[in-house]
């Protein structure tokens, strides 16, 4: 992990100036703002052509289950064609979709983030017998094989728990111990600095050096942090759904979907293109967007990509 | 860069699949001719072989069928009714006047892999291990119905089960505790199979276990290759359902069933001597139907294991008749049959016991048409007073299954049921279905094969009241006393044409009381190499037959 | 350093503890019978009541646990009298599913794991750091924007499906690598090599993509500190400087994280394993939680978390012993 430079609140002004000249960057907010969109109206879009993610048209298929017509079935009412087997609109559950991975991308990452950044400040800023316990326990949730651990948590939840929360859940779960890593760090150092040492030595409240000193230095690396945890959880769910332990169906799930069409690929290949162009550009989006958020705050290894 | 490194790796991968089909070609031999010899690998995603017969669930025309004999076997033709004919034994059976005495006596010049003779204390051994702990795992029928068997727990601290005797090497005597007329098929489970007589401890018989059928096992990795070889010991003479063509088999274990099929589609020349254990998914079965080719080495199966939705009779929701009636005319089938494959997969089921049983009956108790009788559907669920339904469905977690129960899902959709689909891992899914707790689901997607081909496997461990959790298969809960006794009373009776008969109207009786839904009988379909000869599924069981199968030089 | 060691040792050994503590309490509340699944067919009340006895999953939560702790110590017996099933210590326990004991079946699995994680592991360090390096040397130029471009590219694609349309493309389409089975490297280390080419390219594409990015970010920032800038004032080639000097600092926190991902990866690499059809330890733990073997679970668990700690700690040495500012 670079290592993120600690700076004063003015700084951020400069990097939004670079990271408007930052031409990747930017492409990544279009990416990630153009999926937002098509979550956002993902009802209005299908009213359009009449479809949900849920209804079947077996009509659209022929005996074996293969979507009939060009492009795997794309026509007037299917805009990107069907399901096989089941005839559902590849549109909806795109658009639909795309609810699943933000909602369970953004949701994880606010989870791993909010706990992640407590853990680093208490145990930076404390120090001593706090800071050993919190690192051990954050050695220790990295040390576990996080995987099986949703696989097993996924078959004790009730089924009247919502599938999505859960996810969100687990997911931030697993995710806080590398944020608490690197916030820990920045604090450790922040402590040392004269700004803070001064609101010490004049008998500043805790509380008060922790909001108005550390965390306005923090605030900026925690944003690039979030915003590069974000595709970290939107993979997570998709290999989750992959493996089948993810969002119940029906909901729609682009890594099911995938899942499921990377065997048709020789029959209906188009079932594949749709789900897994989207999962790469919005992972791709999210990373581009991180990778300019961190180039604007730490200029020493900017400028890479013109 | 990283262009130049890939470059690199694919001339390597290049030269080296050069070198691995030169020495391919030099190692598999054309040194047999005819239907004798050569290296039969078979492939399939299950990861573990249980190679100790007492623990096995394989039937008898599977891989343990390769190792391991029986005193009965199954005799199942390209055509025609499953048989059960003399294996180890000269025939299938003498039963005593009261049907609750099997005699059998063994044929001369059978030996055991290691080239010691096979004996009754052998066969008598082999069955009193099954009820040790640590062996009680395999298809055990014979457990319960062996006289004076309660509480026994296996030979190795020197005990004896009283009611098998053998007075001498030759002959061997099953005393039951009621009358049973399909004993000769108990017999040819394969945790029946003999195994040497006190020397076949429970942990370590399995690992490298001594066989008595063709094949002796060479070397075992879990999840990896399962390498069968000759056994010399086997005299052919002996045995008339086994022809052992290959001359080394290898079992391929934790295949991805799609790639699988991929590659036996592929057909390229390393892999013409292979057929896949797996059934061929629903996209691999589309994909074969543009190829002539593949086409033609796709084997198909007749309806066989019966695929059905039981309705949990002691969930609240469901204890009106009516609503659980209302369920089998809301059914669409057609959307069920395109989420299983398609037509080529499955045929619409009606009746509880499976196509190719002796004493089936088919009819039709609710006419659902293709894609359900929507408006009897409702006025049913109307008249019974319910609304807003919403009900819980178990599956298994996978693709197909939680496809087949998305169908399931839209059908009740459309009469105003809300169905809540909980997919689960395997054997979660086996501890709800058979567990204690009647709360655990609404409904449950459930596939039943008989462990043997008679009706009694069909309905009993189905529908028989006696089968409620504590480990049972009847998952629909369902308690009827006119079912339990017509079961009672097809199971004493001896008579295979009256026995039938009973069995038909248990069948029509349960389906009153609307306990399942019966969705579809599935259609098993594999593939197999173009040099995989003699490669069949008889009319049941719905598996090809593994000891026939021969290779082309 | 003698305390230092003595400390985390005793560290490393709680955190396994603790590991394995919860790996129980977790599976003990699993809606699955393990006894279920030992039941035969037909599976009577008194046979599961038998099975359940047998696994010793009758007893309390705690005494199961410490019957655990105690066979990893001395061994252990599954049932009684002649029909019982000794596991000699380190016992891990018995596997129903497999009928072997979790010892054996984690000696049987784990060379597939090591050889898909030291392969790709070596792949994509190599790459990874070379075209960081060369991206960070000429930086803003078309390597670097090249390099960058493909890595951005890397780090977004999912790393099944990139390994299933390998599959798909190299394995069926172009037919040049064998698909689905695993060659030990005692039979035969070019046929090992062969069958593994696939997985390590993907598994390797997917880090190399980290890591060139790590390497680029690192040196380029310690090619802006004062050690390499007096390095270059007392007039040393720049080769030297860039190898001997920043290079090597550099490098300390792509150890660092290699170090730990290695660790990460011994204990199953679970998608590749599944995706390519190879028996290592992932996939014996998904199919062990699949078939609730409980004791597979617990001893992958366990030995996958020895993995990550023990990286840690080896991590936390060779950073004493690399980095010269420290």
């Amino acid at each position: 992990m670079a290592v993120l430079d600690p700076h004063h609140l003015q700084a951020t002004t400069g990097a939004w100036r670079q990271l408007r000249g930052d031409r990747w960057a930017l492409m990544g907010a279009a990416l990630v703002a153009g999926f937002v969109l098509l979550a956002a109206l993902a009802p209005l879009l299908t009213a359009l052509s009449h479809t949900d993610p849920y209804t079947y048209d077996i009509e659209a298929l022929d005996t074996a289950g293969v979507p009939t017509g060009m492009f795997g079935g794309v026509s007037g009412a299917h805009w990107l064609g069907v399901e096989p087997q089941t005839g559902r609109d590849l549109f909806a559950i795109l658009a639909y979709g795309a609810r699943t991975s933000l909602l369970v991308g953004l949701g994880a990452t606010t989870v791993s983030v909010a706990v992640g950044t407590v853990v680093g400040i208490v145990a930076g800023y404390t120090g001593g017998f706090a800071d050993v316990l919190l690192s051990r326990f954050t050695d220790l949730m990295l040390a576990f094989p996080s995987l099986i651990f949703m696989i097993a948590l996924g078959a004790i939840v009730p089924s009247s728990f919502p599938k999505p929360l859960f996810i969100v859940l687990v997911i931030g779960a697993f995710g806080w111990p590398s944020v608490a890593r690197v916030v820990r760090g920045l604090t450790l150092t922040l402590r040392t600095r004269d700004f803070v040492l001064a609101a010490r030595a004049i008998g500043a409240p805790t509380s008060r050096i922790l909001r108005a000193e550390i965390w306005p230095n923090l605030a900026s690396s925690v944003t690039v942090l979030a915003t590069m945890a974000v595709p970290g959880a939107i993979t997570a769910e998709a290999a989750l759904s992959f493996l089948g332990i993810g969002v119940t169906p029906p909901t729609p799930s682009w890594g099911r979907t995938i899942a499921n069409a990377v065997s048709w690929i020789q029959v209906d290949p188009w079932y594949l293109l749709a789900p897994g162009a989207a999962l790469f550009l919005l992972t791709l989006g999210f990373n581009m967007l991180g990778d300019g958020l961190r180039d604007a705050y730490d200029p020493r290894v900017s400028g890479s990509r013109g | 860069m990283r262009l130049r490194l890939g470059s690199a790796l694919a001339a390597l991968a290049l030269t080296t699949t050069l070198a691995a089909c030169g020495g391919a070609n030099s190692t598999s031999g054309d040194e047999e001719g005819g239907q004798k010899g050569g290296t039969l690998t078979i492939l399939t995603s299950s990861t573990s072989i249980t190679l100790d017969p007492a623990n096995s669930w394989n039937l008898p025309v599977t891989t343990l069928g390769l190792l391991d004999r029986r005193l009965t076997n199954w005799k199942v033709g390209k055509s025609g009714e499953a048989e059960v004919v003399p294996d180890l034994a000269t025939d299938t059976g003498t039963p005593s006047e009261d049907g609750k005495t099997w005699t059998y006596t063994l044929k001369d010049g059978i030996e055991f892999s290691d080239g010691t003779p096979i004996t009754a204390k052998d066969v008598k051994y082999a069955i009193e291990r099954t009820y040790a702990p640590a062996l009680s795992e395999g298809i055990g029928y014979h457990r319960s119905l062996l006289a004076g068997s309660e509480g026994y727990q296996g030979p190795f601290d020197g005990k004896e089960l009283d009611s098998i005797e053998t007075p001498d090497d030759k002959t061997i005597v099953f005393h039951l505790n009621a009358p049973y007329g399909d004993w000769p098929w108990i017999v040819s489970t394969t945790s029946t199979a003999p195994v040497p007589a006190g020397k076949a401890p429970a942990d370590t018989f399995g690992q490298k276990p001594v066989t008595s059928g063709p094949y002796a096992v060479e070397s075992y990795t879990a999840g990896g290759d399962l390498v069968l070889v000759r056994n010399e010991h086997w005299d052919p003479k002996t045995d008339e359902t086994r022809t052992a063509g290959p001359d080394k088999i290898v079992v391929r274990q934790g295949q991805d069933p799609a790639v699988e099929a991929q590659k036996l589609i592929a057909d390229a020349p390393a892999d013409q001597k292979t057929f896949g254990a797996d059934f061929v998914p629903p996209a691999q079965l589309a994909q074969i139907q543009a190829k002539p080719d593949a086409k033609k080495r796709l084997v198909t199966s007749g309806p066989g294991a019966l695929e059905y939705l039981a309705l949990n009779t002691q969930s609240p929701k469901l204890k009106d008749v009516k609503v659980r009636q209302a369920l089998n005319y809301a059914i669409d089938r057609k959307a069920y049959i395109v989420a299983a494959g398609g037509p080529v997969s499955a045929d619409p089921a009606s009746t509880l016991i499976t196509p190719g049983i002796a004493g089936r009956e088919d009819y039709e108790l609710y006419d659902a048409g293709e894609s359900g009788d929507v408006a009897k559907a409702k006025s049913l669920l109307a008249s019974a007073g319910v609304k807003d339904l919403a009900l819980t469905l178990i599956t298994s977690n996978d693709a197909t299954d939680v496809a087949k129960s998305e169908a399931i899902q839209q059908a009740y959709a459309k009469v105003g049921v809300k169905v809540t689909i909980k997919p689960l891992e395997d054997d979660a899914k086996t501890t709800a279905d058979t567990g204690d707790d009647a709360k655990a689901y609404d409904l449950s997607l459930g596939s039943w094969q008989p462990d043997y081909p008679s009706a009694a496997g069909n309905i009993q461990p189905l529908f028989d009241s006696s089968q409620i959790g504590g480990g049972g298969y009847n998952i629909s809960r369902y308690t009827s006393a006119a079912a339990d006794g017509l079961i009672k009373k097809a199971l004493a009776e001896t008579d295979k044409e009256a026995a039938g008969k009973l069995w038909a109207q248990a069948d029509r009786t349960i389906l009153g009381d609307a306990p399942v839904v019966p969705l579809i009988y599935t259609k098993n379909s594999f593939l197999h190499g173009s040099k995989v000869a003699d490669f069949y599924i008889g009319s049941f069981p719905a598996y090809p037959v593994y000891p026939a199968v021969t290779l082309e030089p | 350093m003698i305390r230092f060691l003595v400390l985390r040792t005793a560290g490393i050994i709680g955190v396994l503890l603790a590991v394995t503590a919860a790996t129980y309490v977790i599976f003990y509340v699993f809606p699955a019978d393990p006894a279920r699944m030992a039941c035969g067919k037909p599976c009577t009340p008194e046979s599961l009541a038998q099975a359940r006895e047998f696994l010793g999953v009758d007893q309390p939560l705690w005494v199961q646990y410490l019957e655990f702790l105690k066979g990893l110590v001395a061994g252990r017996t599954f049932g009684e009298g002649g029909g019982a099933i000794a596991c000699a210590a380190p016992c891990l326990g018995y596997s129903v599913q497999h009928h072997q004991s979790v010892t054996t079946l984690i000696a049987q699995t784990f060379p597939v794991t090591v050889s898909i994680a030291a392969g790709a592991a070596v792949l994509w360090l190599l790459t990874g750091v070379a075209a960081g390096t060369v991206s960070a040397l000429r930086r803003g130029r078309l390597p670097d924007r090249a390099v960058m471009t493909m890595a951005m590219v890397g780090v977004s694609m999912p790393s099944y499906l990139v390994g299933l349309l390998a599959i798909l493309f190299f394995g069926f389409t172009l037919d040049v690598v064998p698909v689905g089975s695993y060659v030990p490297l005692t039979e035969n280390p070019v046929d090992w090599a062969f069958h593994l080419i696939t997985p390590w390219c993907v598994l390797a594409l997917l880090n190399a993509a980290i890591y060139a990015r790590l390497t680029r970010s690192q040196l380029l920032e310690t090619l802006g500190e004062d050690f390499v800038r007096t390095a270059r004032a007392k007039g040393l080639r720049e080769r030297t400087v860039v190898v001997r000097h920043a290079l090597r600092t550099a490098l300390v926190p792509v150890v660092t994280v290699f170090g730990l991902d290695l660790g990460a990866l011994l204990g199953g690499a679970v998608i590749t394993e599944r995706v390519f059809s190879m028996y290592g330890l992932g996939a014996l733990l998904i199919d062990a939680v699949g078939h609730t073997d409980l004791p597979v679970i617990t001893g992958v668990t366990i030995l996958a978390a020895a993995f990550v700690v023990v990286a840690n700690l080896v991590v936390d040495l060779a950073y004493r012993a690399l980095d010269p500012r420290v």
